[in-house]
């Protein structure tokens, strides 16, 4: 088996490590780099627990290799913000009560925040748009949407 | 209660945490074990590395396909992103996309956002969820030749051709030839398409796409895509149906367009050619999103739609 030597640039880090051809970038974050706040739903790109942002975007880990990832800027939940100092829609999402097992929210957050980053005030069906490949099974999704209006809201005003 | 604490122990097994459900129940092939990653630069590299491979190797694009079929055979993957194949062009000569544009760059695309080609959008808008819209590649999605796709019938509806490079040369050979049934195409070990090519279409083209998925992520249980084209005298001089969605082949060109031809499109022949193209259809009994009854029935309905969508857009001086 022929490892690969990769670079992979994760929350503003760095990481150097050796990957075999088949491993994909959620198991390498979760096993190689620890950060397991990138969850394993179904595998199968269909829930959403597993998303990050590459470059900006939001992509399905369990669906790309993690040599695939080389020389992309990888986002993870862990790069967004801190226990102390929690990104507006992290805030947004505690706020509503958007969060019910919390196993979907750190995909939900991450599409969201794709989304918000590139349209800082989008229409409902845009938010629900953009968070059409997360799953949540608690039925939460009144308040996802709340939450990432709110935030929507809270960063447009940072912002001026 | 040594009892129940001994029934409790027995059932604990059945719970897991996500990380540690056995293999088997979350669809991992652990046959999946290709022995290297190649990402050739170049296309005429990416094609030297899938000949000599041969069956071994697979390209990889998006990938959104590959990594939940896990091939077992496969020992080589050529990572073909790489490649200067991610562009949507508009010139004299018609639309070029290249291979690996993703959905989400034609979603977005202004190009293809207005006319007759906004049915590309309609199309990559249907396709999955955003996250797999922003990694999946046109290319790819026709490479896989699922009968469930929806860009392809699209495509079909407006006369693309795919280019294909292989060692022995460039080929270029109209989307449905390439088609040779499911999961079966005219690629032959080595070669790669690289670009769709759409021709220039005519004005007074209108095009429509509609389908019938449980949800807005789900795959598709029917795909009807029409274009037609109104000559000036009001008559429709071109119509093309293309039908997807586990109906047999993957994509399914109707030939009761005929009937559509040098007609001007009234209601009573919409009807006529919903019909007709529904009596066409031996729609596959195994699939699991819809009875061949069911998709008969569908198909009348969207048929009709599609058809009076079309027409509307074909523009009003038309």
């Amino acid at each position: 088996m022929e490892e690969k030597p990769v670079k992979l640039n994760v929350n503003n880090r760095i990481y150097e490590l050796k990957v075999k051809p088949y491993q994909t970038l959620l198991h390498v974050i979760r096993n190689e780099l620890g950060l397991k706040g990138t969850k394993y739903g179904c595998g199968t790109g269909e829930c959403g627990a597993c998303t990050v942002l590459i470059d900006g975007k939001a992509v399905h880990s369990c669906l790309m290799l993690a040599a695939q990832a080389e020389g992309k800027i990888i986002t993870t939940i862990e790069g967004i913000g801190t226990y102390e100092k929690p990104h507006p829609l992290q805030q947004a999402f505690v706020e509503a009560g958007a969060v019910q097992c919390g196993f979907c929210t750190p995909g939900m957050i991450l599409s969201a925040k794709a989304l918000l980053d590139r349209n800082p005030n989008p229409t409902t069906e845009e938010i629900k748009r953009s968070i059409d490949g997360n799953l949540c099974r608690c039925t939460g999704y009144v308040n996802i949407i709340e939450a990432i209006r709110t935030a929507a809201e809270q960063m447009r005003r940072n912002q001026t | 209660m040594t009892c129940f604490c001994r029934v409790k122990k027995k059932q604990m097994h059945k719970f897991y945490i996500a990380s540690e459900v056995p293999s088997k129940q979350r669809n991992r092939n652990l046959s999946f074990r290709p022995k290297a990653y190649l990402k050739p630069t170049s296309i005429h590299q990416a094609v030297s590395l899938l000949s000599k491979h041969g069956e071994k190797a697979i390209p990889l694009a998006g990938g959104t396909d590959i990594l939940v079929d896990k091939p077992s055979n496969i020992e080589y993957l050529v990572d073909i992103t790489g490649l200067p194949l991610d562009y949507i062009r508009k010139g004299k000569e018609g639309v070029r996309i290249g291979a690996l544009s993703t959905f989400n760059s034609v979603e977005t695309s202004d190009l293809l956002g207005k006319g007759p080609y906004s049915i590309l959008v309609d199309a990559a808008r249907k396709m999955g969820s955003t996250a797999i819209r922003n990694v999946a590649t046109v290319g790819g999605n026709i490479c896989n030749a699922v009968p469930s796709a929806e860009f392809p019938p699209a495509l079909i509806a407006l006369d693309a051709m795919v280019k294909i490079v292989g060692s022995n040369g460039d080929r270029i050979i109209p989307l449905e030839e390439f088609f040779k049934g499911i999961r079966k195409t005219d690629l032959k070990t080595g070669e790669i398409l690289t670009e769709i090519q759409i021709p220039i279409l005519p004005p007074c083209t209108g095009t429509a796409l509609f389908n019938i998925s449980r949800s807005s992520v789900d795959i598709s249980t029917v795909v009807v895509a029409v274009r037609v084209t109104i000559g000036k005298n009001g008559t429709c001089q071109k119509a093309k149906i293309a039908i997807g969605g586990g109906i047999g082949p993957t994509c399914f060109v109707s030939k009761a367009c005929k009937l559509l031809q040098d007609e001007k499109i009234r209601d009573h022949l919409i009807e006529k050619v919903a019909l007709e193209v529904s009596a066409e259809l031996n729609p596959r009994s195994t699939s699991i999103r819809g009875s061949p009854f069911f998709k008969k029935e569908a198909v009348k309905v969207l048929v009709k739609r599609a058809l009076r969508q079309a027409l509307t857009k074909t523009g009003e001086e038309c």
